[in-house]
C-alpha cells in the first residue's frame, strides 16, 4: 500500500507546498500572513523528512523524531511571532511590515 | 656598613616631610634638612673608617644592600649598592658640604617666602646625589643621575619670577638631556652585550674578555656623553655659567661641588670600562684638555662674579677629566674632592659678597671690600690660591698629581696645556681678587657693603680650613694616603711626582697671580690698553666664542626648521591623512552600502533566498 506514491511524487508536492510559502513571504505585506506562509514552508520540509525516511532510511523513525521536533520549535515560534505581531499592533495599530522601517537609514 | 643605604633614605624622608609640611614649620623646617643630612654624614664618616679597617679597594666592595625592584622574566634590576673607598669618599664629600651649605642657606636665604620648597628640594638633590653615588645598578644610577637633573632644574628656575632664571633652568634640562640620552643609550649598548645592569658583573665579564672591543668604546663613549652635559664638558659647557641664576648656595652646592662631578664620578666608576678602550680613553683625555683650557679663557674676561667661578668650575672639571684620560683615578677623585671644598669656599664667598651689596656681582662695580668685609675676603683669597694650586695648598697637591699623570703618559700636549690653564686659573681668580676686594670701590652699593653674618661666616672659616688641608692627603710627603686608601694599597702609587712638575705648576700659578697684580693692581691699572689691544679677539671672548649664538642658530634653523617640518607632517599626513582619512573612508563607503539596508523584511528574504539559491547551485556543481 505504502508503495503505491512514488517517492517522486511526494517530493513534488512538498516542493510545491515550499514553493507556495516562499511566494507568500516574500509577497505578503501583512505580518500574521507571513507567519502562516513560513509554517507551510515548515510542513514542507516535514513532508520530506517523512518521505525520506520511508523511502531512503534504513531507520524510518529518525526522520519522524526530527518532523515532530519541528512541529514543537515551529508552534514555539509561532507563539512568539504571534506575540511581537500583537506588541506591533498595539503600538502602530497596523502590522504591515512595510511599515516597520525604524532601524532603516 | 649595612647601614649605608639609610643615608640617602634620611634626605629622601626629609624632603617628603619638608615637601608636604615645610610650610608650617618655624623657618621653612630648614632643621629638619639639616639634621637628616648631619645623620647623614655622621653614618658617611662611620663607613669610611669601616671601610678603612677592612682595607677594600675600588670595585671590591660588597653591594650589602639588594633588593627586588624590578623582575620581569630573565630580567632582574635590584637595588644594589656598592660601599668602596670611591663611593664612600664621595659620600662624605657630599653629606658635608650639604651640611655646611644648608647651614649657610638659613642666613642666606632667610626670609624667603618659598624657603620650605628650596629646603625641600636641596634635601631631594642630597638624596639623589647620595643615590647615584652608591648605585651598583646602572637603572639606579640612571634615575639618580636623572633626579639630579630636576632638582637642578628645579633650583635654578627657583625665582623663576625672573626671565633670565627660566630660561637659564630650560636651558640647563636641555643641554644636559643631550648628553643623558647618550648615558641611557649607553646603559642599553651595555644591557645588551653583557645581559646585565648590575656594574660589578658588567666589570666581571670585562675582565673575562666577554665584552667586545667595538662594544666597549661605544658603550664607553656613549656614557661620557652624558659625563659631558653633567659635567660641563666642551660643546656641552653653555648651561653651566647661566645656572648662575640660581641662588647662589645651590651654585655652590649644585653647580660647583657636588652635580657637576657626577660626570666625572661616573667615569671613575665605570674606569674599567674606560681603560679597556684606548679610543674611549682619548676622547676623554681630548675633551677634557679642550674643556680645560676653554673655560679658563673665557673666564679671562668675564665680569659676573659668579659667571667667572662657574668658568673654572668648568675648567677644574676638564682637568678632572684629563686626569681620568691619562689614567688616575686618584689624581681625579683627588682633585674632585679638593676642588669641591675651594669652589664650595669661592661660591659662598661670592654670595656673601652679593648680600652684601643686595646683589652686585659685577667685579667693575665692586671693589675696596676688603676693609667691610675682612673674614670673606681672606677666606676667599684662600680658596682662590688653592684653586690656583698655590703651593702647599689643597689644590697645589691635586693639580700635580695631574700634571705628573700627564707628563708620565707622555701627553705633552695636554701637559702643557694644563700648564698654560694653570696660569690662567691664577690670572683670572686674582683678577676677580683685585678687581672686587683691593682698590677703590666703584659703586654705592660697594661702599655701603656689610658684613658677614656669623651664620654665613662660619661655613666660610670651616670651607677655608679644608681648603688648605684637604690635599695634603695626596701630598707625597706624608706618603699620599689618599690613593692608598683609594686603591687599598693594592695599587701602590700610581704616579710618582717628580719636582719638576712641581716646579713648573707652582711657576705657573705664581706667575699668574703676578701678571694680575701688574695688570690691575700695581701703579695704573692697563686692562683698558690690553683690552684695546686685543681688539676682536676681547670681542670674541667677551660673547663666549660664539658659542651660544652658535647653539641658537643651531636651534632656530635646524632643529625648529625640523620641528616644522615634523609639525607639518603631523598635522598633513598622520591627522589629516591618517587619522581623519580612516574617519572619512569608513563614512564615505557606509554612505554607500547603506542604500543596500533598506529595512524592507521582502528585500532581506529575497535575498536570503538568493543566497541559499546560489549554495546550492554550488553544491550541485561541485558534487557533480
Amino acid at each position: 500500500m505504502i508503495e503505491a506514491i512514488p517517492l517522486d511524487h511526494v517530493v513534488l508536492v512538498a516542493t510545491t507546498l515550499f514553493g507556495i510559502g516562499l511566494y507568500g513571504v516574500l509577497s505578503r505585506r501583512n505580518a500574521v500572513a507571513i507567519l502562516m506562509a513560513i509554517e507551510l514552508m515548515l510542513n514542507a520540509v516535514n513532508i520530506n523528512f517523512i518521505a525520506f525516511s520511508m523511502y531512503v532510511s534504513p531507520d524510518p523513525t529518525v526522520g519522524q523524531i526530527i518532523a515532530v521536533f519541528v512541529i514543537t520549535v515551529a508552534a514555539a515560534e509561532v507563539a512568539l511571532g504571534l506575540a511581537i505581531v500583537l506588541q506591533i499592533f498595539r503600538n502602530k495599530s497596523n502590522i504591515n511590515v512595510d511599515d516597520l522601517d525604524l532601524l532603516r537609514w | 656598613m649595612s647601614i649605608a643605604w639609610l643615608v640617602p633614605l634620611l634626605s629622601v624622608a626629609a624632603f617628603v616631610l619638608l615637601a608636604f609640611a615645610g610650610r608650617r614649620l618655624p623657618g621653612g623646617g630648614a632643621i629638619v634638612s639639616l639634621v637628616a643630612v648631619a645623620a647623614g654624614f655622621g653614618l658617611a664618616v662611620y663607613g669610611f673608617f669601616d671601610l678603612r679597617a677592612a682595607d677594600v679597594a675600588v670595585n671590591e666592595g660588597p653591594g650589602p644592600f639588594a633588593v627586588d625592584f624590578v623582575s620581569a622574566g630573565d630580567l632582574s634590576v635590584h637595588l644594589s649598592m656598592v660601599i668602596d673607598s670611591l663611593s664612600i669618599t664621595m659620600l662624605v664629600v657630599v653629606t658635608f658640604l650639604s651640611f655646611i651649605i644648608q647651614l649657610y642657606s638659613v642666613g642666606y636665604m632667610r626670609g624667603d617666602p618659598r624657603i620650605h620648597w628650596f629646603f625641600a628640594v636641596v634635601a631631594l638633590f642630597t638624596a639623589a646625589m647620595l643615590g647615584l653615588v652608591l648605585a651598583n645598578n646602572l637603572i639606579i644610577l640612571y634615575v639618580s643621575w636623572e633626579l639630579v637633573g630636576l632638582c637642578s632644574y628645579l633650583l635654578i628656575g627657583y625665582w623663576w619670577e625672573r626671565p633670565l632664571a627660566r630660561e637659564a633652568a630650560k636651558k640647563a634640562f636641555v643641554t644636559t638631556r643631550i648628553g643623558d640620552v647618550g648615558l641611557l643609550i649607553g646603559i642599553l649598548v651595555l644591557f645588551k652585550a653583557t645581559g646585565s645592569f648590575e656594574i660589578d658583573q658588567i666589570f666581571e665579564l670585562l675582565t673575562a674578555g666577554e665584552i667586545p672591543a667595538g662594544t666597549i668604546t661605544l658603550a664607553a663613549v656613549l656614557m661620557f656623553l652624558g659625563a659631558m652635559g653633567k659635567s660641563g664638558q666642551f660643546p656641552l659647557h653653555v648651561w653651566l655659567p647661566d645656572a648662575m641664576e640660581g641662588p647662589t648656595p645651590v651654585s655652590a652646592l649644585i653647580h660647583a661641588a657636588t652635580m657637576v662631578t657626577a660626570g666625572v664620578y661616573l667615569v671613575a666608576r665605570m674606569f674599567p670600562l674606560f681603560a679597556a678602550s684606548e679610543a674611549a680613553m682619548l676622547v676623554v683625555l681630548t675633551i677634557g684638555t679642550i674643556t680645560a683650557i676653554f673655560a679658563a679663557v673665557l673666564a679671562l674676561v668675564e665680569t659676573d662674579m659668579k659667571r667667572v667661578l662657574a668658568y673654572s668650575t668648568i675648567s677644574q672639571l676638564g682637568y678632572m677629566m684629563f686626569a681620568l684620560g691619562a689614567g688616575s683615578v686618584t689624581a681625579a677623585m683627588l682633585h674632585l674632592a679638593g676642588h669641591a671644598f675651594f669652589k664650595a669656599l669661592l661660591f659662598l664667598g661670592a654670595g656673601a659678597v652679593m648680600h652684601g651689596t643686595h646683589g652686585i656681582v659685577d667685579i667693575d662695580k665692586l671693589g675696596g671690600l676688603r676693609n667691610k668685609m675682612p673674614v670673606t675676603t681672606w677666606t676667599f683669597v684662600i680658596g682662590a690660591l688653592s684653586l690656583a694650586g698655590f703651593p702647599l695648598l689643597s689644590g697645589f697637591w691635586s693639580k700635580d698629581m695631574i700634571l705628573s699623570t700627564a707628563s708620565d703618559g707622555g701627553h705633552w700636549v695636554t701637559f702643557v696645556i694644563g700648564v698654560v690653564t694653570a696660569a690662567l686659573t691664577a690670572f683670572y681668580m686674582f683678577r676677580v681678587i683685585f678687581r672686587a676686594f683691593f682698590g677703590k670701590a666703584r659703586s654705592d652699593e660697594a661702599r655701603n657693603v656689610h658684613r658677614a653674618e656669623p651664620i654665613v661666616a662660619i661655613p666660610l672659616v670651616v670651607l677655608a680650613f679644608f681648603a688648605i688641608v684637604f690635599g695634603w692627603l695626596g701630598s707625597p710627603l706624608i706618603g699620599a694616603p689618599f690613593g692608598d686608601f683609594v686603591f687599598a694599597g693594592h695599587h701602590a702609587a700610581e704616579h710618582g711626582e717628580s719636582i719638576w712638575v712641581v716646579v713648573i705648576s707652582s711657576a705657573a700659578a705664581i706667575l699668574g697671580i703676578l701678571a694680575a697684580y701688574s695688570v690691575y693692581q700695581a701703579g695704573k691699572p692697563r686692562a683698558a690698553a690690553i683690552r684695546a689691544a686685543a681688539g676682536g679677539l676681547h670681542t670674541f671672548l667677551a660673547r663666549r666664542g660664539y658659542m651660544d649664538v652658535g647653539y641658537q642658530w643651531l636651534i632656530d634653523n635646524v632643529s625648529l626648521g625640523l620641528a616644522r617640518f615634523v609639525a607639518v607632517f603631523d598635522r598633513k599626513v598622520v591627522n589629516d591623512a591618517g587619522v581623519d582619512g580612516t574617519g572619512l573612508a569608513v563614512r564615505l563607503s557606509g554612505k554607500g552600502l547603506r542604500r543596500g539596508v533598506t529595512g524592507l523584511l521582502y528585500n532581506y528574504a529575497a535575498l536570503m533566498v538568493v543566497g541559499v539559491v546560489i549554495l546550492a547551485v554550488a553544491a550541485l556543481l561541485g558534487s557533480a
